[in-house]
């Protein structure tokens, strides 16, 4: 009997999909051993049909959410039905077959129900070292994938829920941390076995009929949110440009232009004008360019839409092989979020003047990803901690930019002070805003962050990528830029030194490192900033009163603050 | 005589029982939200006066307070400065960095304004280690100055969060003694006293909230106190906490941040209490009102309680009852989306404009007006008929905004309406129990609230639970809990401990310094040391997980090996049971030790009547009332009133009382108990 899907029934099976996708997410960040996982959450859970479409996703990282569509794609490709077992999880991380980056390792297992693949559950997770040149897998200055990595095709790490000894044993010996990575693997799988389980108390409930009419509904649904939103917005070729510091292996700046044809109910996007792939590893994966531009359209289109693949078919991406944005292999991928955040921020900036009241001024447009590694004294284990932060956050037409708050395709905890310095020998000295980062504008850019750490013993590498230290975050329509970002090696002593954005150095104890992440960019002219807004700021010492009369062109007087409520 | 009062947004409600004869009266009173105090006087009166009986008579009032909550809701706390360690000021706000959930595509949405700004958050020179070393001595100076800096820009209370305090708390003991020096105007909370775990900015915000807090609370409690005492003399006065216990006034003036969200404690207490009467002990309580819908799990006849939680976007760490609130009520507002589907909420008409049935001028369809035009609600007897509701406003509404854009008619689209706000509250129920490895299936669902009972039975369907309680006095169940509640302080220490280092003798040492601590306060609130008793529990973890799992002890004598063993092999089972994953040969940490100190005071029995009625009650009226799967067919009304124990009587009907309306689907009998719950079986 064929099941018409009506929007009620379609909506009860949405809501229990979503649940289906938090619980797994939960399980997850519940289970796993590395910080990254645990305290960051730099993970995404989702639910898809059996064809492979994204149904529901967790509250995750818009950058891996959306980044599962190109390796489910694939994954469908290489296995037939028949080849799928329940029980079975894949797992995956190959940016050259639909993958993020090698560290972020992907999970799928099938939900086969009564002999028939009905869907699929999956996981992505960052992992704190997958092996390579350098622990935790950040270094700057890698400049082919063989160096950043294991890199996994398809494999089948549980076949019919029993775990592959074999293939745990190769990651097990090319691993720095296996207790961690493989606990946090276990944990990814632990979240696809709850998915599977509850996938199918569903199908019971409901029948597989009446799952699947709904599901389709759900993704046609939003697809004509999608377009009836795009109906709204004039057509036209819309371009933004931003730049990629440097490569960390040469000082060449890196463009990246987007250019956004919009016409009738579709859009086409493509990357004409930006470089050709470079040599360093901010070549950025076409998954992830794919989560880039998805994400960006989605926050100016339609943000409440029930996020799924529906919402991607009015899309489509042109992005040229060998290029920052598709490269080949053996390109190095590693440090692609430098150039993934740079997409959304030249979306942003591409649209502003056609849709000024939904877009938002230059942000932090990186992620200063650190990874510090030697042996723990006493037991002398190896340790990788993975210290992830963004910077400010870019004002808006109507407010300032949050404070200390993420945006964009990052989404994702910092690790608190008092987790990192139990489990590492290290001890963080500050973290704060930094005063006067916040571009001026009627709405004022967010602030940058600064995060001082101390390592306390001898022999330990600090690889990193970090990016928007040499290009400021842009202001909008009329709104200045944002502060820069700066590494500091022992700031305030006679040896302190400027680290590079994008590297890898040696440490010794008593060595400090001081983060400097970018603030963002202000919206509007600084002349019309509400001047209590601009005194506040200034009691609260966000802002000076130097930067109050150079940027904004108020005198602050002792008194105007004295009066101030 | 027992009195428990809550105060809610509209009504404040009181339950007095008599211990000894099981009676109960109740009523409600208007709340008065310039002076809530003047409020609970005046339904004190009132409740005296209808059980002719005097103060003399009260053994002591436990009061439910809504003050803190509305405090922290309008921002109306007190002007607080904080201390932390230098570098760290901007802990506060920076938080976590990660945005709300609601702003993952949204770039409007942020988290909520810090509590202290930031030329208020001032550090003092110092710094503790990972393991309570102290690597940087406290410079008093450098508290002097800031306190006297507080002191210049009007501060009323001081909050005071250093690193690593709840592993040594000498710093902040040596800032709260400046503070007092110093500024002895101001109220100091410091963080190792309020929530001594680790994480630093989930420990500061905690602090802040008491701090925040602390002036208005006292002032209330302390203006209450007054007045009791002028009208009655001397009276024992204890306040709700949000873990479900209740404490001595006294030390509710200097623990405000407990006092947060109480309401939604009381409410599961009297689940618990009902849940006992009817012979279950596994329960989830559904509270469903005008633009919420609450959901709590009762586990072993206890509501389950956690040990941190979030208000209002704040991270509060104290222990509290796990009742989670989503956005779906009678208010809830129907619309279609651009993609063609129903949506309910989370947008509310709330009281005002109301639902477009109440005739105020909404025009938006409803969840109320759904259940009207299906003919589950009587237009005529609605809040015991205060209020006549129009059908043909909710039908416009409906036709307008959902049956025309969807292609239906009225009556499928209101009952569309009903299946998706019931699917968002099965979301709701699954994410509070399957999410804590309970299976919903082997729960009763007990229902309260104005809107609970009208959806509490296809909730129950859906869900594959056989068994619904519907209370009497659901209007003022919440009262219920006051009633029934212990006075409770709860107790933690971390102590991060690997699996080796965990030995019975560590343990036992630190539990009984915690205990002490407890006995100290029990005897300064003058409670019996025969009522207290002491229950332990203990959160482990698998080594580097960053959540834990509360596991209690069930010895209650000095600790053994083989209790440590129990407590691993409990951790082992409960970890697999909730994520799919255990395995025995992994270690464990022990991560916090927690001591709850009970006062328990004696359990109470309500009055039975006799169940000598077999028959069915009379019915009032028939009418026609859409079900699922039968659609609208002719069905029974009876009136609440008119049911006495024993009676029983099949779906499809309805049961109408004067503030609420239960609705009994086909292929489901209901009961009428000896204490008059309704309750509810599958066939």
């Amino acid at each position: 009997m064929k099941f018409e899907a009506d929007p009620i029934t379609m909506q009860v099976i949405r809501y229990a999909m979503e649940q289906i996708a938090d619980e797994m997410g939960y399980t997850l960040v519940r289970t796993a051993r590395s910080t990254i996982i645990k305290e960051i959450k730099d993970i995404s859970c989702a639910v898809f049909d059996a064809q492979g479409n994204t149904v529901a996703q967790a509250h995750h990282a818009p950058m891996l959410l959306t980044g599962f569509e190109l390796g489910m794609r694939a994954l469908r490709k290489h296995y037939s039905d028949s080849e799928l077992e329940d029980g079975d999880v894949i797992v995956f991380n190959d940016p050259y077959s639909g993958g993020q980056h090698v560290m972020d390792l992907v999970t799928f297992a099938p939900v086969k129900y009564k002999g028939e693949i009905l869907g699929f559950v999956g996981s992505i997770a960052h992992h704190t070292d997958m092996g390579g040149a350098a622990p935790g897998g950040t270094a700057g200055g890698l400049t082919e994938i063989y160096l950043e990595g294991l890199r996994l095709p398809f494999i089948k790490l549980y076949k019919k829920g029993e775990e592959d000894r074999e293939l745990f044993g190769i990651l097990e010996n090319n691993i720095r941390v296996p207790d961690k990575t493989l606990g946090d693997i276990r944990a990814q799988a632990s979240a696809n076995f709850v998915g599977i389980r509850k996938m199918k108390e569903i199908l019971e409930k409901y029948s597989p009929q009446v799952v699947q009419a709904c599901l389709k509904m759900l993704l046609d649904g939003s697809e004509n949110r999608i377009r009836s939103g795009l109906q709204n917005i004039p057509d036209g070729t819309y371009s933004g440009v931003d730049w990629v510091d440097d490569d960390g292996f040469s000082d060449e700046p890196i463009k990246l232009q987007v250019n956004i044809h919009k016409q009738g109910d579709s859009v086409v996007v493509d990357f004409e004008g930006t470089a050709k792939q470079v040599t360093g590893n901010i070549n950025c994966p076409i998954a992830t360019v794919h989560a880039a531009v998805y994400y960006a359209l989605i926050a100016v289109i339609d943000p409440h839409v029930p996020p799924n693949s529906g919402c991607y078919r009015p899309f489509t991406i042109q992005a040229e092989p060998g290029t920052i944005v598709n490269p080949i292999m053996p390109g190095a991928v590693g440090a692609r979020t430098n150039t993934s955040q740079k997409i959304t921020e030249a979306m942003m900036l591409a649209m502003s003047d056609v849709l000024p009241e939904k877009v938002m001024a230059g942000s932090h447009g990186q992620i200063t990803n650190c990874g510090f590694s030697g042996y723990q004294p006493g037991t002398r284990k190896r340790f990788v901690y993975i210290d992830i932060q963004g910077g400010g956050a870019g004002a808006r037409p109507t407010k300032d930019g949050r404070d200390g708050q993420d945006s964009h395709l990052a989404r994702f905890k910092n690790t608190p002070i008092e987790a990192a310095e139990m489990e590492y020998p290290i001890r963080i000295e500050r973290y704060e805003f930094i005063p006067d980062t916040g571009g001026a504008g009627k709405f004022r850019g967010a602030l940058g962050l600064r995060r001082d750490i101390r390592v306390l013993i001898d022999d330990v590498s600090w690889a990193r990528y970090g990016d928007r230290q040499k290009f400021e975050p842009f202001g909008l329509h009329g709104g200045k830029g944002g502060g820069k970002g700066q590494f500091i090696l022992n700031p305030g002593t006679p040896e302190e030194q400027i680290a590079k954005s994008k590297g890898l150095d040696h440490l010794n104890a008593e060595d400090v490192v001081s983060l400097r992440m970018p603030g963002a960019g202000g919206y509007g002219d600084p002349k019309d900033r509400d001047l209590h807004s601009l005194l506040k700021d200034i009691r609260d010492g966000k802002v000076s009163i130097e930067l109050a009369k150079s940027d904004y062109g108020i005198n602050v007087t002792p008194k105007m603050l004295a009066d101030l409520d | 005589m027992r009195l428990g009062i809550d105060v809610g947004g509209t009504f404040t409600d009181l339950v007095l029982i008599d211990d000894k004869t099981g009676n109960i009266h109740f009523t409600k009173t208007l709340t008065t939200p310039k002076d809530l105090a003047q409020g609970v006087m005046n339904g004190i009166e009132k409740i005296l006066k209808i059980s002719n009986s005097s103060s003399d008579d009260l053994e002591y009032i436990a009061h439910g307070t809504t003050i803190g909550t509305n405090a922290l809701i309008e921002r109306k706390g007190a002007k607080v400065g904080l201390i932390t360690t230098a570098g760290f000021r901007d802990i506060l706000e920076i938080a976590r960095i990660e945005r709300p959930d609601a702003g993952l595509y949204d770039i409007f949405v942020d988290l909520p304004e810090p509590l202290v700004p930031r030329y208020l958050r001032l550090e003092a020179e110092e710094r503790i280690g990972a393991d309570g070393e102290i690597v940087k001595p406290l410079d008093d100076n450098s508290v002097i100055n800031t306190v006297e800096k507080f002191k210049k820009e009007g501060v009323e209370a001081i909050a005071v969060c250093l690193l690593f305090s709840f592993r040594n708390s000498t710093h902040e003991n040596r800032v709260r003694e400046i503070c007092q020096e110093v500024f002895p105007q101001a109220d100091v909370t410091i963080s190792s006293e309020i929530a001594p775990e680790f994480r630093e900015f989930e420990r500061t915000s905690t602090t802040v909230i008491n701090a925040y807090l602390l002036p208005v609370t006292r002032q209330y409690i302390k203006s209450l106190q007054d007045r009791l005492g002028e009208k009655f003399g001397e009276m024992d006065l204890r306040i709700m906490q949000a873990s479900g216990g209740a404490m001595t006034a006294e030390v509710a003036k200097s623990h405000a941040v407990h006092m947060v969200n109480s309401g939604p404690a009381g409410g599961a207490l009297a689940t618990g209490l009902f849940g006992r009467l009817a012979g279950e002990d596994s329960i989830i309580s559904m509270d469903m009102g005008g633009t919420s819908f609450d959901v709590g799990l009762i586990v072993n006849g206890q509501p389950r309680i956690k040990s941190e939680g979030e208000f209002e976007g704040y991270p509060v760490k104290i222990p509290m009852i796990d009742v989670e609130g989503f956005g779906a009520g009678g208010g809830s507002i129907a619309w279609v989306d651009a993609g063609g589907a129903l949506n309910v909420g989370p947008q509310s008409a709330g009281a005002d404009p109301g639902p477009a049935c109440y005739g105020n001028g909404g025009e938006l369809p409803t969840v109320t007006d759904a259940n009207l035009v299906l003919g589950r609600l009587n237009p005529d007897y609605f809040l015991g008929s205060e209020m006549k509701l129009s059908r043909n406003l909710a039908e416009d509404a409906i036709r307008s905004f959902v049956a025309e854009p969807l292609n239906l008619s009225v009556e499928d689209a209101a009952a569309g309406i009903i299946r998706v706000v019931n699917a968002n509250m099965v979301r709701g129920i699954s994410a509070n129990s399957t999410q804590s490895g309970y299976d919903v299936r082997e729960f009763s669902l007990l229902a309260f609230g104005g809107a609970g009972p009208l959806h509490a039975v296809e909730l129950a369907e859906e869900t594959g639970i056989s068994r619904v309680i519907i209370p009497p006095y659901c209007a003022v169940f919440s009262a219920f809990g006051g009633v029934v509640s212990d006075i409770r302080h709860d107790y933690v220490q971390t102590i991060a401990y690997s699996q080796s280092d965990a030995t019975p003798e560590k343990l036992q040492a630190h539990f009984d310094e915690l205990a002490a601590q407890a006995d100290q306060l029990f005897k300064n609130e003058n409670v019996s040391p025969g009522s207290v008793h002491l229950e332990r529990l203990i959160d482990l973890r698998y080594e580097g997980q960053s959540y834990e799992l509360t596991i209690p002890i069930k010895n209650i004598g000095k600790l053994e090996q083989k209790d440590i063993d129990k407590i691993i092999a409990d951790f082992h089972s409960l970890h697999k049971r909730i994520y799919a994953y255990g395995d025995p040969s992994e270690l464990v940490e022990f991560i916090s030790l927690r001591l709850v100190g009970i006062g328990q005071v004696p359990k109470i029995e309500l009055l039975k009547e006799d169940s000598k009625e077999t028959s069915a009650p009379l019915q009032k009226a028939e009418r026609r009332v859409y079900f699922p799967g039968s659609g609208f067919v002719e069905t029974k009304i009876f009136e609440r009133e008119d049911l006495s124990p024993g009676m029983s009587f099949n779906g499809p009907s309805l049961v109408e009382e004067t503030t609420s309306t239960s609705v009994i689907p086909p292929e489901w009998t209901a009961k009428v108990d000896v204490y008059t719950n309704l309750v509810v079986s599958r066939n």
